[in-house]
Formats: structure tokens, sequence, C-alpha cells
């Protein structure tokens, strides 16, 4: 039995939001204690982990672990249906393999749909040595990127001591954006060494909408060449990860 | 005791694309079947099909319909953005190649590549390449464009440049090393010591060498020989030698043959089970939502509950005269206001054969009684015209009605015969109607694909206009000529090049054809209004000059005449 309940609408829809940029199909592990998620996109170039404890919700029941894949676009098209004061029951049957969904406001709706078959391979993460960890609001992140984007599909992050550095150069025209240690938008940086590396905005752009929803705070791990980390800040100890590998020029 | 487990390597891409480079560079049958044999009995078993569909040039299997859909568009946009090239860069490697692989290859070899990475980074195996291309075909909806590009570019960015070239070829389709899937039956019937027609009779049924290649890899010869024919997944049809007589087919055929009406439309399998019905093409494409009277049609007459059928579509106008063949075509291609047209252009299904029924093959049953059963669950869909004849008389005037009828001609079927899919034998054979057979002259030429890569192959047929004295393309083919003497017009024609245009030679028109076609059909294509339909070469005409070349209006005369037996389309 697995049944959970959520009197905010949105923030439920914001979270399988912030998925559905990446997969089609999610594959849940649901156990007593929290649900999971660990995916990669397709061309397998992010992936996205998160964690929602049982806390975040106002009722959680899962007698034992299990799994549970569903088609997250289909789902979200039923959530979206959803007002921001209305509650959300989800509840899986193990007799019959179907979610269903009930909607409560003004007036109550249940919807069901198919299960899939959960995919059995486990997505390892990345082991990275990161060279440096930044903290930043993220709507200041958010902004940053949507800056670069106006210049170029992708942009290069780097970092010394002092500051945060964004650097996007495209056929025509470029754009640094700096974001200073002790600013409002960057609240900390520490740097073992200088560290730079190159994303597709494609994707960064994507994540950080979609994460930006629930999160205030973002910390960034990066190195040399090597895939960011990006720890989007959740409510109530839920966790919302992503990896991004980067663009690499070869001479 | 002690259990092994089997370790076993995924096999990387690369040994398949050197592999299409060696084969690339032999012209040996022989010594290709070697070379794919050696490498298809070192896979392993999950990566066997993805394999053997990808050296001949496919992503997916003929039966399945996913499609990866990139266009040239889309592919440019990729490359140049990876290679961060201008588009008169990109376009310039095409001039140096007509081989779209060729020339991609080549801006890897000597770009600098910004390559989009992967979290868990690894050499390309073939079984990632498959996984991509999944992927690419899964995606549908919104933003799938830009979620397609993104899959390509990951995977470009994974690949050497020898890599691309074969991955860029698997995508258009098209791997020119002259390996094809007759070789690849061949080849793994050498490989794994099984009769070939038991490869063959497999790949038919199966749709699918991929699986054979598997299953043989599996199971063995009792892998291959369990294959049954299933409802939904086509097969390949059985097809019919040309002969010039009726008393040559009633001699071959035992002094005693079966004649039906052949009808100039398009051959369709309809496949049936309950209430769903599915329409596939001669090539197997399935033309099902192209055609929703004849869904309707196969629903409310056949009341058994799962059958495959053969039947050929026909055009035809209010009165039941069948239209020319191009009419049908326009059905076939249409996505949007298919019950605009499907007014406009009523079509007529005429069924001819049975092959499966209610969990039943009947490939292995005779003629005769695949044609009574098919009668006798028809509903009211007609079946051809047919009459069992041994006098040669009889069957003449059966083949002048079916002339008058406006039919193409007949088919002629041995009465005891087997359905063999894909086999062109004698048991069935075709009587046509012949035209008059054109000298043209060619004024232009194109560089071939595959085995023909080099050669200029690919000829641009003209016929005069006597009032302007202008040369007027009515057609390009390449078929009909021997290898000897494409590389004769080959020669020939360099000497007479005027200028070059990408892939295409402009040539001084000197070069006299004889052409033969089965019909010459409207066509938006060519400034005449007109074009050969199968045009192929019969003969060089070294005895004629381009003066002698048949005119304009001789095509239009034969253009018309066709009328006294068909009904035209109305003008849409």
């Amino acid at each position: 039995m697995f049944k959970v309940k959520i009197t905010d609408a949105k923030l439920l829809r914001d979270m399988f939001q912030a998925i559905a940029i990446l997969v089609d199909e999610a594959t849940f592990n649901l156990t007593p204690e929290l649900i999971q998620l660990r995916a990669m996109d397709p061309s397998r170039v992010a992936m996205v982990d998160f964690q929602w404890p049982k806390t975040i919700f106002d009722e959680y029941q899962c007698d034992q672990p299990q799994k549970m894949c569903i088609n997250i676009s289909e789902l979200l098209k039923l959530l979206r249906r959803t007002a921001k004061e209305e509650t959300i029951e989800l509840s899986l049957n193990p007799e019959n393999p179907r979610l269903q969904i009930g909607i409560t406001g003004k007036y109550t709706r249940t919807f069901h749909m198919p299960t899939l078959e959960p995919q059995e391979e486990e997505t390892p993460t990345p082991k990275i040595t990161f060279k440096t960890t930044a903290k930043t609001t993220t709507d200041g992140f958010r902004q940053a990127i949507e800056d670069a984007q106006l210049v170029s599909d992708h942009v290069r992050i780097e970092a010394d001591a002092e500051k945060l550095t964004l650097q996007a150069t495209g056929d025509l025209m470029g754009a640094t954006i700096e974001l200073k240690k002790g600013s409002d938008a960057l609240l900390d940086l520490q740097t073992q060494e200088p560290a730079k590396a190159t994303f597709s905005l494609s994707y960064l752009v994507e994540i950080i909408k979609a994460a930006s929803a629930t999160s205030e705070i973002a910390t960034l791990q990066f190195a040399n060449d090597m895939p960011i980390r990006i720890d989007f800040h959740q409510p109530k100890e839920g966790k919302l990860t992503f990896y991004l590998a980067p663009r690499i020029e070869v001479e | 005791m002690i259990f092994l487990k089997a370790i076993t390597v995924p096999t990387l891409f690369k040994t398949l694309a050197e592999l299409c480079e060696n084969l690339k560079s032999t012209t040996k049958r022989n010594a290709m079947i070697n070379l794919v044999a050696s490498f298809i009995l070192q896979l392993e078993v999950r990566e066997t099909s993805a394999a053997v569909l990808m050296l001949i040039g496919r992503a997916f299997p003929k039966w399945d319909q996913r499609v990866l859909e990139v266009s040239w568009a889309a592919l440019g946009t990729i490359i140049r953005k990876i290679l961060n090239l201008s588009d008169e860069a990109y376009f310039q490697a095409f001039d140096k190649t007509g081989d779209a692989g060729e020339a991609i290859e080549s801006l890897f070899r000597e770009g600098k590549i910004r390559r989009q990475s992967t979290l868990f980074q690894n050499e390309l195996t073939i079984l990632e390449v498959h996984r991509s291309f999944n992927a690419i075909a899964g995606i549908t909806g919104t933003g799938s464009r830009e979620r397609k590009e993104r899959l390509l570019e990951t995977l470009f960015s994974s690949a050497t440049p020898l890599e691309v070239k074969y991955i860029v070829k698997i995508l258009i389709g098209e791997m020119r090393t002259g390996f094809h899937e007759g070789l690849m039956e061949l080849t793994v019937s050498h490989a794994y010591r099984i009769p070939l027609k038991v490869v063959q009779r497999a790949s038919m049924l199966a749709g699918d060498i991929g699986e054979v290649a598997t299953l043989a890899k599996n199971k063995g010869e009792e892998g291959l020989q369990r294959l049954k024919l299933k409802v939904f997944r086509p097969l390949k049809p059985m097809l019919a030698q040309k002969i010039e007589s009726i008393t040559e087919a009633l001699k071959e055929h035992g002094g005693k043959t079966a004649l039906e009406h052949k009808i100039d439309g398009a051959r369709v399998q309809i496949h049936k089970s309950r209430s769903i019905v599915k329409i596939f093409s001669r090539r197997l494409t399935d033309v099902t939502s192209s055609l929703p009277e004849i869904v309707e049609l196969c629903q409310n007459e056949i009341e058994e509950a799962e059958v495959v059928l053969e039947g050929e579509l026909v055009a035809v106008n209010k009165k039941g005269k069948p239209m020319p063949f191009q009419n049908l075509m326009r059905r076939f291609r249409r996505i949007h206001k298919i019950n605009r047209i499907a007014e406009e252009i009523p079509i007529r299904l005429y069924l001819f054969d049975l092959l499966y029924i209610n969990g039943k093959s009947l490939i292995n049953q005779k003629y005769t009684k695949r044609r009574e059963r098919l009668g006798k669950l028809a509903g009211s869909i007609p079946l051809t015209k047919n009459i069992i004849a041994s006098d040669p008389d009889v069957a003449e005037e059966f083949y002048k009605q079916a002339i008058k009828e406006g039919h193409e001609g007949l088919m002629l079927k041995n009465l005891d015969s087997l359905y063999t899919p894909g086999v062109r034998g004698k048991k069935w054979l075709k009587m046509k109607k012949v035209l008059e057979p054109l000298d043209l002259v060619v004024i232009a030429a194109e560089y071939g694909y595959g085995r023909r890569h080099g050669w200029l192959s690919d000829y641009h047929l003209a016929a005069q206009d006597p009032d302007t004295n202008e040369l007027l393309t009515v057609g390009k083919t390449f078929k009909g000529l021997t290898d000897a003497e494409i590389i004769e017009m080959t020669k020939r024609l360099k000497g007479l090049t005027v200028r070059r245009e990408g892939n295409k030679v402009i040539v001084v028109p000197q070069i006299v054809v004889e052409v033969s076609y089965n019909e010459v059909q409207k066509s938006p294509k060519y400034s005449c209004g007109m074009a050969l339909r199968f045009a192929r070469i019969t003969r060089i005409r070294y005895d004629k000059s381009v003066n002698e070349v048949d005119t304009i209006h001789k095509v239009r005369e034969i253009y018309n005449n066709q009328f006294q037996r068909k009904s035209r389309a109305p003008q849409l």
C-alpha cells in the first residue's frame, strides 16, 4: 500500500516539473521513509537526483519498499489542472497496477493512470573531485544564466578566490557576468584552486527555471572541464540535485 | 561444481565502422561475406540484431514503423554547432564528395570540435548507438526538435570522425558499402551453417534480418524453422517474372494456368485482428491512416477474426473505370484532409490472396486452395477477375478483355504453387501491355550510390521540342545498363561535361539511348509537364544522333492514348 496526501498542490506540481525536464518515464523508489529518484536524460548529459522525505507530505503511508514507474508528462497534464490551495492524494493499489490521483478543492475529481514497467538498473552518482563550491541565491544564479542566454547557447563558469564569473560568447555578441563574494547573489565561495568549465545553456536554463520554483538557495560545485553539481535547497529536508556534463573544446 | 560466467564485452561501434570501410574497399562477394560472418560470430546475443541492421543501413527492422526523422536541415544545424562552422564552410565539404557521410567525416577530421560530454564517458558501443536511435525515435510532442538535436549532438560528440561518417550513413539509410540485405542473408547462412533457403524464409516471415541473425546465433536452424507468420507483421510479397506470351506461360505451368486481371494499382497487404485493421504497402510501410474507407470496408465485410490478405488498390472514377497510377499515389502520401481526398479520388480494393487465417498460416497451401478460401470470406469485396484456362485462345481473349477494361495485363499463376514470400520465380508470371520504347538523349548525369559510387550512373533523359528546338527532360533513370556499359558511359560523359553542379554533371547532348517505361504520367517536376514512370534504358543507340531523338509531341500522344482505356483524374 502506498498513499500520500499533500495540501499544497503547487509544490507537488513544481517538483514533478523539475524531473520532467530530463525524463519522460520516471522510476521512483518508494520507501517507508521517503520517495527517491535518480535518473539521466536520454542523451546522458544531465542527471537529476531527488528525495522527498515523508515530512513534506501531510499524510504518508508506505508499508514496504517498492518501485513505481510513471509517465511524468502525462501526470503533469493532470496536475496542471489543480489550483494552488487544492489537496492532492496519490495512491497505488498493489492489486491494480495503476496510480490514482485524487484532487480536492471546490469539487472532487479522481484520475487514474497506468504504471509502467520499472527500470531495474540503478543510476550511479558521478564521482568527481570538486575544486570550487559556490552558494548563490537561486534567483541570482537564474538571472545570470538568463543574461548569458541572450548572446550564446553555452556559458563558461569560472571561479577564483574572489568571484564567480559567467562568460558567454556568441557568434556576434558576448557577455561577462560577475558575482562577487559577499554580494547579494553570491552568499559564499570556497575555491581550492581556480576552476572553469563550459555548459550548454539549453540544459542549464531549463533546469534552473524548473528548480527555482521550489528553491531559494543553490550550491554549485565544479572543477576544470568536469560535470557541475547543483544542489537546489528544498523545503523540509527535501533534496534536488542536478549534474550536468560540460562541453569540451578539442584542439 | 564450478559455474563459469561468460564474460562478454560489448562490441565497439568503431569495429563496425572499420568493417564497413573494409567492405567498401572490396567488390568480391565472398570476401565481404567472410568479413561480415566473422564479425557477427563475435557479437554478443543482445547486440546482434542492432549490428546486423546497421550494417545494411537500417536503424530499425523493416516491419517496425519507427523512423529517426532527422532532416537534412537538422543534421546541418547540429554539425555546424559542434564544429562552429559557417553555412558556407559546411556546404563546401559537399562540393568535394557527393557522399554525405564522407563530407561530414572530413569536416570532423579538419575541424575544431566542441564536444558535449556525457556524465559517464565511455567509448561508443554498438548498443549505445542503438540506444540513442531508440531515444531519438521515441521523442514526440512539444520541444521534440530540440531534444532530438541534443541527443544527436551528444552522439556525434562521443564519436570519432570515422564513427560520425557511419552514424550519418545509417541516419540517411545509405551505407554505400555494397553490402545489402541479400548478402546479409547469405552471411547468416554461411556463419551459422544453416541452408540459405531456411534463412531467406525466416527473413521474409520475420521481416527482420536482425531478428533472424539473433535467432540463428541463439537457437540455430531449428529456431529459424519455428518462426511463424504473425498478424500485424507484414511479410515480403511474392513476386512474378515477366513473360512475353501466353503460350509461354501455359508451357511453363504445364498446360494449365490461373489467369487474373493485373490491376494497375498499388499492391497492399491487409492485416486484420478482430476490429483492428492495418494496411501495408508493397514496401511494408504502414499506410493505414491514409485509407480510412478501406479499413472500414474490411471491418464491415470480413467476419473472420484474424486474416492476412493481399489485394490491389486502384483509384477509379464515378463509373468505376481505373484512373492512372499516379492518382492513387497521391492518396498514399496524404496525411491531411484525408476525408476530402477520399471523396475526390475514390479507391477500390480487389483481393487476390489469403495468407493467414485464425492462427494458421496458408503460405504452404496451394494457390487454388487459398483462392477458394479467399472467395468464401471476402464478403462484398470483389476479387480480381480470374479464370483457369488451358486453351490459348480463351486465355488470349481474357487478356484482351483485361486491357480493354483499362488494366495493365494479366497475372498467370501456377495452380499448385505455394506462396513464397519475397521470391521472384516462375510460379507467378506477369504479362503486360508494352508501350513502344522512346529514343531519348542524355543531357545530364549524376554520380551513383553504393556499388555505383564514382560512376555516372543516373541519367537525365530528354526529348526534343521541334517547335522551339529545345531539349525537354521527361525522366531520369539508373536502370537498365550493365556495369561495363555504365563505366563506358561515365568515360564518355566525363568527356562531354559542360559543368558540374554538386553531384550532377551537365553534358553536351550527344548520347542517345532507347528507353522503356510503364506509363507516361503527368508531372509538375519537368517543364514539359510529363514524366516517364519506371523508365529504364534498354540499349545505347550508337547509330542515332541527337537530331533523331523522339519528339515531345510523341510523348504527349502516348500520354493521351492511355485515356482511351482509362479515366482522367478530377482536377484538384
